[in-house]
């Protein structure tokens, strides 16, 4: 039985309810007959112990039923406004992302760059309360690693597995349609797709098609962080002999990304702080407020009620403990019965 | 308490008893034997038994003069007791208890003397079972005490004591009206008026528990007994002074209406009852 957001689990218990009124009318104390109320003079002080040990009667009894009854406050949805936005990360896995900035297998001190994108994102997560991430991690397939999410351990954990031994190529198109097929259509706010990668790769005019659609509907913000192994091509970097796809994918790529007429910008970094200087950056720019969704859990009242009548019923010994023995008098005179012998007074008047 | 009690109380009436018959305290009228109380001319009292020579010798006109005694009478003593549900109070002493020693204490006392002893105990009305047309018989008087001892008081107010009054009509009587006096103080004037002929004695029933040997402290849930409904108290020291002035000015108000009936002034039967106590204040009063 649910009233407003309060329920209990076994209705049946209330209709002992009534019997919270049992206080007002009588009371556990002993009583003390006496000849005339009247006697004893007026006094607030009294009076207000008098309603207050009646309310801690009431409170008992009904906070013991209520209590039986099993009370608890519905749980509902609960729609809040954080800073944040809903990030999905597409993440390289490609086998390169194991090499070093400097395209060699990591020894010693060194870090590859799926190590340090890994070490940086897990900062970037969780800095924010509210941010919803999304990790997808592609190489020849894409693999949905983490659905859209507010659960940031979940995510670190997500984004602490993408410096596992990477996987073979790198196919862009596949990924991104995923990434993009992280974010609710329905909801509202900027959306941020932050694709890593240390390469890149000629995507399919067919899939082309599809994907500016995807990326018009969704109109996410777009940001590219490219890990340049030194010496290789630079997005910017025209290529030697004929400008194709398949002779510079990174720079058709990115003119790819420029031709989608979404919010994008592009990081270049080759070394970790790099790195770090495009995340902050990232964050810096997405401070969006964002409607997030709390549910709120059913929360069990019964110790609360349990408190209530506790409290009620400690009143009640207090009370009790505090019953003067009025007639303790009577007690001894009835232990001493006999009378004060009196002198014999044999007098004619 | 069954049999006679060990002191007697001593009272005297405050008028002269008339009659004829004959007892203990001193009469209005001259009778034969008894204390010396003037010189008649002996064609006022021709009874040449009591011819006073040394008188009659003195007179220069040599008139004849006889004595006269005083005659010493017998008083009707009457206790009136109330029996409203207050009186069921028990505190330091039973309330009850203490009316039937009063009223076994004055059937002694008032039967060795010869005066005669009637009880009436009322509620709301007289309660026919309860009264006791004065008697000098002490058996009756002192088996009275014992069932008002065992009375039921169920009924509230003390109306009864009205009708009471009434019921003494005539000679003035040595009256105990018992009570512990929780009335209205309208009703204690006009049961104090309705027994103004007579030499009314009133007996305040008071228990050391009701003022004080009350608690210092704590908690405590009154029953009226005369359905006046429950209070809880919160008993402190200063409270307690209150009550007991309280109780004190009640007294002090029903001393002013017995003075202005001229009944004599309240006992206190706190208690235990205590004759000599009793015989000391009506000797005093």
């Amino acid at each position: 039985m649910t009233v407003g957001s309060l329920g209990v689990a076994s209705p049946a218990w209330l209709w002992l309810l009534p019997l919270a009124l049992l206080p007002l009318f009588a009371s556990g104390r002993r009583r003390a007959a006496v000849s005339a109320v009247a006697a004893a003079p007026a006094d607030p002080a009294s009076r207000w112990i008098a309603w207050l040990l009646r309310g801690a009667g009431v409170l008992a009894v009904s906070g013991l039923v209520v209590a039986l009854a099993g009370p608890y406050g519905a749980g509902a949805p609960v729609t809040r406004i954080g800073i944040g936005a809903p990030i999905s990360m597409l993440i390289d896995r490609s086998g390169s992302m194991n090499e070093t900035f400097a395209g060699r297998q990591p020894s010693g001190a060194e870090e590859s760059k799926a190590a340090a994108s890994r070490r940086l994102l897990a900062d970037f997560v969780g800095a924010r309360a509210h941010d919803l991430f999304a990790v997808t991690a592609f190489s020849t397939a894409p693999m949905l690693v983490m659905p859209m999410t507010d659960r940031h351990a979940a995510v670190r954990a997500a984004i602490a597995a993408i410096d596992r031994p990477g996987l073979d190529y790198t196919n862009v198109a596949r990924g991104l349609a995923m990434a993009l097929s992280q974010f609710a259509p329905e909801s509202s706010g900027s959306r941020v797709l932050l694709f890593i990668s240390d390469g890149a790769a000629v995507i399919d005019p067919r899939v082309q098609d599809a994907l500016r659609a995807a990326f018009t509907k969704l109109h996410p913000t777009l940001y590219w962080l490219f890990l340049r192994t030194k010496g290789s091509p630079s997005i910017h970097d025209r290529p030697a002999g004929e400008d194709t796809p398949q002779a510079a994918p990174e720079r058709h790529l990115d003119l790819f990304f420029k031709s989608l007429g979404v919010p994008y910008r592009a990081f270049e970094a080759e070394g970790a702080p790099a790195v770090a200087d495009a995340i902050a950056q990232i964050a810096a720019l997405e401070r969006n407020p964002i409607p997030y969704t709390e549910p709120r859990p059913r929360r069990d009242l019964t110790g609360f009620a349990y408190a209530l009548a506790g409290l009620g019923l400690f009143l009640l010994v207090l009370a009790a403990l505090a019953e003067a023995d009025f007639l303790a008098a009577r007690v001894a005179g009835v232990a001493v019965p006999e009378r004060a012998p009196a002198p014999d007074i044999r007098r004619a008047a | 308490m069954t049999g006679a009690p060990s002191a007697d109380i001593i009272y005297l009436p405050r008028w002269r008893p008339r009659g004829r018959r004959f007892g203990a305290h001193r009469g209005q009228e001259a009778g034969g034997l008894g204390t010396f109380r003037d010189q008649v001319p002996f064609l006022t009292l021709p009874d040449a038994r009591r011819i006073d020579l040394r008188a009659s010798l003195r007179d220069p006109f040599e008139g004849v003069h006889v004595r006269r005694f005083e005659m010493r009478n017998a008083v009707e003593v009457w206790a009136l007791i109330d029996l409203s549900a207050s009186m069921r109070f028990q505190g330091a002493g039973d309330r009850l208890r203490l009316a039937a020693d009063l009223c076994a204490g004055l059937a002694a006392s008032a039967t060795r003397i010869g005066d005669g002893l009637g009880v009436i105990g009322c509620d709301r009305a007289v309660r026919a079972d309860l009264y006791l047309p004065a008697t000098r018989r002490r058996g009756p008087a002192l088996a009275m005490a014992e069932r008002i001892a065992a009375a039921r008081c169920e009924a509230t107010g003390a109306e009864g004591l009205l009708e009471a009054a009434r019921l003494l009509f005539g000679r003035p009587r040595l009256v105990f009206l018992v009570s512990d006096f929780r009335w209205p103080q309208a009703l204690i004037g006009q049961v104090f008026a309705a027994l103004a002929l007579h030499d009314t004695v009133p007996v305040l029933l008071a228990d050391s528990a009701e003022d004080a040997g009350l608690p210092d402290w704590g908690l405590v849930e009154l029953d009226d007994l005369e359905g006046a409904g429950r209070r809880l108290v919160f008993l402190r020291p200063a409270l307690k002074r209150r009550w007991i002035a309280r109780e004190q000015a009640r007294r002090d108000a029903l001393r002013s209406l017995a003075a202005a009936s001229s009944a004599r002034a309240p006992f206190h039967l706190v208690d235990r009852f205590n004759a000599q106590a009793l015989t000391r204040h009506l000797l005093a009063t």
